[in-house]
């Protein structure tokens, strides 16, 4: 009898139990001379330091990119990451540009018909014609 | 950029400053900021409502006709309940029900339903405003629960004491870009309609039908 490793009993449902926001890291690309960084820059003085404050859980990292248009990276718990450029934003778009990497889930883009995605097994069985009272012919 | 503008976003950070500082937290400890309003019912009791659309109620149903309606149904605690507002068949029938481990339950969330268990992932057709990823929203519509043997019909609604169905905002996702080409015939001319949209997506984190015990006085 060989040893065989255990088989995963279970997967992991965020939020059941805990909940853990998918985003773990923020980076902001800002040039200190071009212009379409104007808005980046006043978010970076004005609006970050209250948003890194508001969500401890996420690592915040900020960067010059010199003479690049200024851009937001998030970086998910799956690995993979999504940038958006956010050239000529005012302040308030970048902080929504923000929010949006924030609530996202870092998985791709899907379109999706059901509404609901369970793994669960059917809770009432599947139907049988062999079992209960039959059908009379 | 003026000053205004600067304290504008200022005041802006209400929303995000929701979201509690220690991620880990259990879950439970933030039910009490729980933004539900979006979900629940107008003030306007789900008992009036049932009086004024249904014009008959059969005895199986389980609408609480007689109840008083409740005064804040958003931060309403589970009372213990009244044999008298409820059928009697509820009584004997939902000790049975609760006993089977697994449950199923179809919450309605602005008039669509959902049949979800505990564990699933819903995604809403809508952006739900308000909301930031790690609220926990109390469904307190459902038009059926049950398990293996046994379901529960509501008429329309089974009634919000007798289950408990909580649900964790995982966050908001996106389609892929749609491009929709408008064309006319005999002509060369093609426009490209863009459109995405936003979807909140919920957790079921919760499932659970009401003890007997509560129930009787």
């Amino acid at each position: 009898m060989t040893v065989v490793a255990l088989k995963q009993i279970s997967t992991a449902r965020n939020g059941v139990g805990a909940f853990i926001l998918q985003c773990k890291k923020m980076d902001f690309h800002y040039c200190d001379w071009a212009g379409s960084s104007k808005g980046m820059n006043g978010f970076i003085k004005s609006v970050l330091p209250r948003f890194a404050a508001a969500h401890p859980q996420i690592e915040f990292q900020v960067s010059p990119r010199p003479s690049k248009h200024p851009v937001i990276v998030g970086h998910y718990i799956n690995g993979k990451k999504k940038t958006i450029c956010v050239r000529n934003l005012d302040p308030l778009q970048v902080l929504k540009k923000a929010e949006l990497l924030r609530e996202a889930s870092g998985e791709k883009l899907k379109r999706t018909t059901k509404p609901v995605t369970s793994s669960n097994p059917s809770v009432r069985g599947i139907w049988s014609p062999f079992h209960g009272e039959g059908l009379k012919v | 950029m003026s000053r205004s503008l600067l304290r504008s976003v200022l005041e802006l950070r209400t929303p995000v400053s929701r979201l509690s500082p220690t991620p880990l937290l259990p879950i439970r400890a933030r039910l009490m900021h729980q933004t539900s309003q979006i979900i629940e019912p107008s003030p306007v009791a789900p008992e009036s409502i049932i009086n004024n659309t249904a014009v008959k109620q059969p005895p199986q149903q389980t609408s609480t006709s007689t109840t008083p309606p409740p005064s804040n149904p958003v931060h309403q605690q589970p009372s213990p309940l009244s044999p008298a507002s409820l059928d009697p068949s509820i009584g004997t029938l939902l000790p049975l029900l609760a006993a089977q481990p697994a449950h199923y339950i179809t919450i309605h969330i602005h008039g669509r339903p959902y049949l979800v268990t505990a564990g699933d992932q819903l995604r809403l057709p809508f952006k739900m405003p308000g909301v930031v990823p790690g609220d926990v929203l109390r469904l307190n519509r459902a038009s059926t629960l049950g398990s293996r043997d046994f379901t529960l019909r509501g008429a329309p609604y089974v009634d919000e004491r007798l289950f408990e169905c909580r649900a964790v905002v995982l966050g908001t996702e996106a389609e892929p870009m749609r491009v929709m080409i408008k064309k006319k015939r005999r002509c060369r001319r093609k426009r490209h309609v863009f459109s995405k949209h936003k979807y909140t997506v919920l957790r079921i984190s919760e499932v659970k039908v009401a003890k007997l015990g509560e129930m009787e006085v």
